[in-house]
């Protein structure tokens, strides 16, 4: 799969399935989605990873120094206002839930991620899992082909699956504009199967004492790779399937393709699939690294919410648009802003979300919360009440010790 | 390591002429197999003896090899090690390894990823194969661990010219992350913890913090074009001081303490001290001074952290628990396990010279290295009762697969490529616990489904598997030594019945060993290191 274009029929014709298969994948794909999508809640998260300036996305200040060369514009929500750079989400603040009182303890982009995807800090003993990890955990059909946890682009930084374990552990896929690497099998479907069941047999009869938990882990996650590479639902990851206008309506950039192919995935069953624009630590340059990153994230989140819309998805799923805190207020030295995890803003959209509203809001220069101050624990607890998952469930951590989905957080009111 | 290094040196072991570090006493040290029965019998004495038994040859010598050269031995090496009967033959063999240039290139490599995985930006992976060069060679040559500290913390130049100023390069220079760097790599104390305030539950203050970053503030890494790099460099004189310094491009020349409540308010200079030693130095005191006196206190003999830093971690990595975890964060109030033996193997460290090659030599000559390998134990029960099952580090992994399916020779460009699609896939921070490592999809795509390995696993002429069935006719003996060109060892018996079944249901020879071959090297046994 390296070379060859992606081609799912290809790679059937090529196996000993042959032809007569290719209809009946084709419905079942069909089948599939369907029983999937009339039950589930799914989630698509927009990793925003650097900490967006709030100032320069969704909390725009224009009458406040602190804004520099920041304008905003109005939306299609009388009164609300966001970055004037942000054209096309404007167009459907109608389902938009902005939250602009949220604020963080940290400031340093690994303890801040960490915090803003589980809801606590590292501890060296219990390992949190990701809010993807949650949700395959409590929402996703972990019998259906493709991996319930979809994580595209991504940093260092991102959180996994923790004490959940490698079920719900993300797959990563670096570059969404070409399918996932190695998932042409390179032999017939026949002996591809007859060998993962020689596999299977093979670490049976091994016998070795005391590594039953790395047998088992490899058992599990190849047979998940084998399902997965051998099912119709592959077709997600094949952009060939859209419609070029479609396409094209998503704009360019990296985070474009991520975009369609969350809700590629997503209409394919796939329950949680986190999408990153990583660039956002702008230090420097501010003004004009926020232009860009705003240019390529801009049309296509709007365009998300819209195309889920004209599907009957965004009814079942939610959009969370987010980053581990916010920016100075305050313009540095060198045109830029640095961390600022006391007060920056964040979107929601979808699965039940009210949109059209702003909940909390900061002073005249961004600084400080004046309402509704709202925590990440907050905000899980939302997210998770939207979804349908209990956020008080507690998991047993490997010390013994039941942990919580969230501590200390409580609903926000209105979303 | 292709033809078996044990045979070139057979004789020398039988002969007991190898020069070789085991009864020679270092420098104020004692003997290897001395101070490993001395370690053994403390930690028994605090915790208590071990019912697993100690593990068969075969293992042994795969476990070994993975560990200090990290590849896996050859066909050769495992039938001239079983066949050898030298008492002490366990540690002998360690020492031909260490003398190995894989040794360095092995340990080289881990301790690029220790610095290189905490790294803040990734255009400083520029620097990576320098560090790794750095430390493969001064590994290979036995620098002593004071040295190759004292290089990391006073290192200047360019970072893909000098492998040095790895740790430097890693932070960009900016203070406060490069000193958490050194305290937490040579020292194993998370002294970040109170960059913001006073640390919740370690004795360090946010000022003792800072006046270990005031050792720093000169220190910057500035972009290069041309060719494209990153110099570590420090100035004393400063003519133009940009307001913020959160790019490093230049330094300060004194480092001030932030005022979280009042950010506006650049707050005082503080001046460089020490926290283990409380030694200061004057504002003022140019870079070099600065840079040397931390490097000496840091690895000072009157300095306990900087030995069991060190031991800690090594010995963590190959018996697969540290007697603190994770690894970088003993203290200072935490209780460590088996105390007596950890402070005795640090103090004889210490003794050494802080000879590297000798506690690697002595932890694998201990009982608790060479027990069988078990699961991570659960928190509630006893430590240091069997090895630990470690998964192979990526670049352990991908040269385990080059010499069990014998890669044909591939320019160094070539491999690089090949082995970086590795270490994407199958890298990981070996500075995190190993319980968090879990496997993935995409591994098992690369390791199932890629058509590299899909072309090294057919027996076309030439190719490995190709050679061994044209070479042997009894399906018998190319399933053992398929086994041993994969896992190191033989197949038992159930395993050589079902191989023997498959390959009469395929009916067809060469596809039969090769899915034989393809499963072998898609097993959990073959990814990790009993």
């Amino acid at each position: 799969m390296t070379k060859s274009k992606f081609n799912r029929r290809q790679m059937i014709q090529r196996s000993a399935v042959g032809a007569m298969a290719v209809s009946a994948w084709q419905a079942n794909i069909a089948s599939q989605a369907a029983t999937m999508r009339s039950q589930k809640t799914s989630c698509i998260l927009l990793w925003m990873g650097g900490g967006p300036s709030h100032l320069d996305t969704w909390d725009p200040k224009p009458a406040s120094a602190n804004s520099g060369e920041a304008g905003s514009t109005q939306t299609a929500v009388t009164g609300v206002h966001i970055s004037d750079r942000l054209p096309e989400t404007a167009k459907v603040m109608q389902d938009i839930c902005l939250l602009r009182a949220m604020h963080g303890p940290e400031g340093s982009h690994p303890r801040a991620t960490y915090w803003a995807q589980t809801g606590y800090l590292p501890s060296a003993s219990i390992k949190h899992p990701t809010i993807g990890a949650h949700v395959s955990h409590h929402i996703a059909n972990l019998d259906t082909d493709l991996p319930a946890f979809i994580r595209i682009g991504g940093n260092r930084n991102l959180i996994g699956a923790g004490l959940l374990g490698v079920e719900h552990a993300p797959f990563s896929i670096s570059n969404p504009n070409q399918p996932p690497a190695n998932t042409l099998i390179q032999t017939t479907e026949n002996r591809f199967s007859r060998r993962m069941g020689l596999l299977g047999k093979l670490e049976e009869d091994s016998m070795r004492q005391g590594a039953e938990h790395w047998t088992r882990a490899n058992r599990k996650i190849y047979d998940k790779a084998a399902q997965m590479i051998t099912s119709p639902l592959m077709e997600a990851f094949d952009f060939e399937q859209e419609s070029v206008a479609n396409r094209e309506s998503y704009g360019t950039s990296d985070f474009a393709a991520g975009c369609l192919m969350a809700r590629r995935l997503v209409e394919s069953g796939v329950t949680f699939v986190e999408v990153s624009s990583n660039n956002w630590d702008t230090h420097f340059d501010n003004y004009e690294r926020t232009t860009t990153l705003c240019g390529e994230v801009d049309r296509p989140y709007a365009r998300l919410l819209a195309d889920l819309k004209e599907r009957g998805l965004l009814e079942t799923t939610l959009v969370i648009w987010m980053g581990e805190f916010g920016r100075t207020p305050r313009i540095n030295g060198r045109g830029g802003r640095d961390h600022y995890p006391r007060a920056y803003s964040l979107a929601l959209a979808g699965c039940g979300v009210s949109g059209g509203q702003v909940i909390g809001a900061t002073d005249s220069g961004g600084e400080d919360i004046v309402d509704r101050k709202t925590s990440v624990p907050d905000l899980l607890t939302t997210i998770y009440d939207k979804l349908g998952i209990d956020a008080f469930h507690e998991n047993m951590s490997s010390i013994g010790r039941p942990i919580r989905v969230v501590e200390n957080g409580s609903l926000i009111d209105d979303v | 390591m292709n033809i078996s290094l044990l045979n070139r040196t057979l004789t020398f072991v039988l002969t007991f002429a190898l020069v070789n570090i085991l009864n020679s006493v270092p420098a104020n040290g004692q003997a290897v197999l001395e101070v490993a029965a001395e370690v053994d019998r403390l930690i028994d004495s605090q915790t208590q003896p071990s019912s697993v038994n100690v593990c068969n040859d075969e293992t042994y010598l795969r476990r070994l090899f993975l560990d200090l050269t990290g590849k896996t031995p050859s066909f050769d090496d495992i039938l001239v090690f079983n066949l050898e009967t030298h008492p002490e033959k366990r540690t002998k063999v360690a020492e031909v390894l260490l003398q190995d240039a894989d040794y360095g290139t092995n340990w080289g490599r881990f301790w690029r990823d220790v610095i290189y995985y905490r790294r803040s930006n990734d255009q400083i992976l520029l620097g990576a194969s320098a560090a790794e060069e750095y430390f493969s060679n001064a590994l290979n040559s036995n620098t002593p661990w004071d040295q190759i500290a004292t290089d990391l913390i006073t290192a200047s130049g360019d970072i893909r010219e000098d492998g040095r100023t790895a740790l430097i390069a890693a932070q960009q220079g900016r203070p406060e992350e490069t000193v958490s760097e050194i305290s937490r790599i040579f020292l194993g104390i998370q002294i970040q913890c109170a960059q913001c305030h006073d640390h919740p539950t370690d004795r360090w203050k946010q000022e003792q913090f800072h006046e270990l970053a005031a050792f720093f503030p000169r220190v910057a890494v500035r972009p290069q074009r041309d060719p494209r790099t990153f110099l570590v460099y420090a100035v004393d004189q400063i003519r133009f001081q940009p307001r913020s310094s959160n790019n490093r491009f230049i330094g300060t020349l004194e480092h001030r303490m932030p005022n979280f409540e009042n950010p506006a308010n650049p707050g005082p200079e503080v001046a460089p001290k020490f926290f283990i030693n409380d030694q200061s130095l004057p504002l003022g005191t140019t870079d070099s001074d600065r840079r040397n006196a931390l490097a000496d206190w840091v690895t000072s003999t009157d300095n306990p952290w900087f030995a069991k830093a060190t031991v800690n971690r090594v010995w963590a990595e190959l018996v697969g628990e540290g007697f603190h975890e994770p690894v970088d964060d003993m203290g200072p109030d935490r209780e460590a396990i088996a105390p007596e033996a950890f402070n005795y193997l640090a103090t004889k460290f210490t003794e050494s010279g802080y000879n590297m090659k000798w506690l690697l030599a002595t932890i694998v000559s201990t009982q608790h290295y060479q027990l069988e390998s078990r699961n991570r134990r659960p928190y509630d029960r006893l430590p240091f009762q069997a090895n630990a099952v470690q998964p192979l580090r990526s670049d352990q992994l991908f040269d385990a697969l080059m010499n069990s399916l014998q890669f044909p020779e591939m320019p160094d460009r070539a491999e690089q490529l090949v082995r970086r699609q590795f270490n994407q896939a199958f890298g990981y921070d070996p500075n995190n616990l190993r319980e968090e490592i879990s496997g993935t999809i995409p591994q098992a795509l690369l390791m199932m489904n890629s058509q590299i390995l899909a072309r090294q696993i057919t027996a076309r002429p030439g190719s490995m598997l190709g050679n061994l069935l044209s070479e042997v006719d009894s399906d018998r003996q190319a399933i053992q030594e398929l086994y041993l060109k994969t896992l190191s060892r033989r197949p038992n018996r159930k395993e050589l019945a079902t191989n023997q079944q498959y390959i009469q249901q395929v009916g067809n020879r060469a596809e039969a060993f090769e899915d034989i071959l393809w499963a072998l090297i898609n097993s959990s046994e073959f990814k990790t290191r009993n």
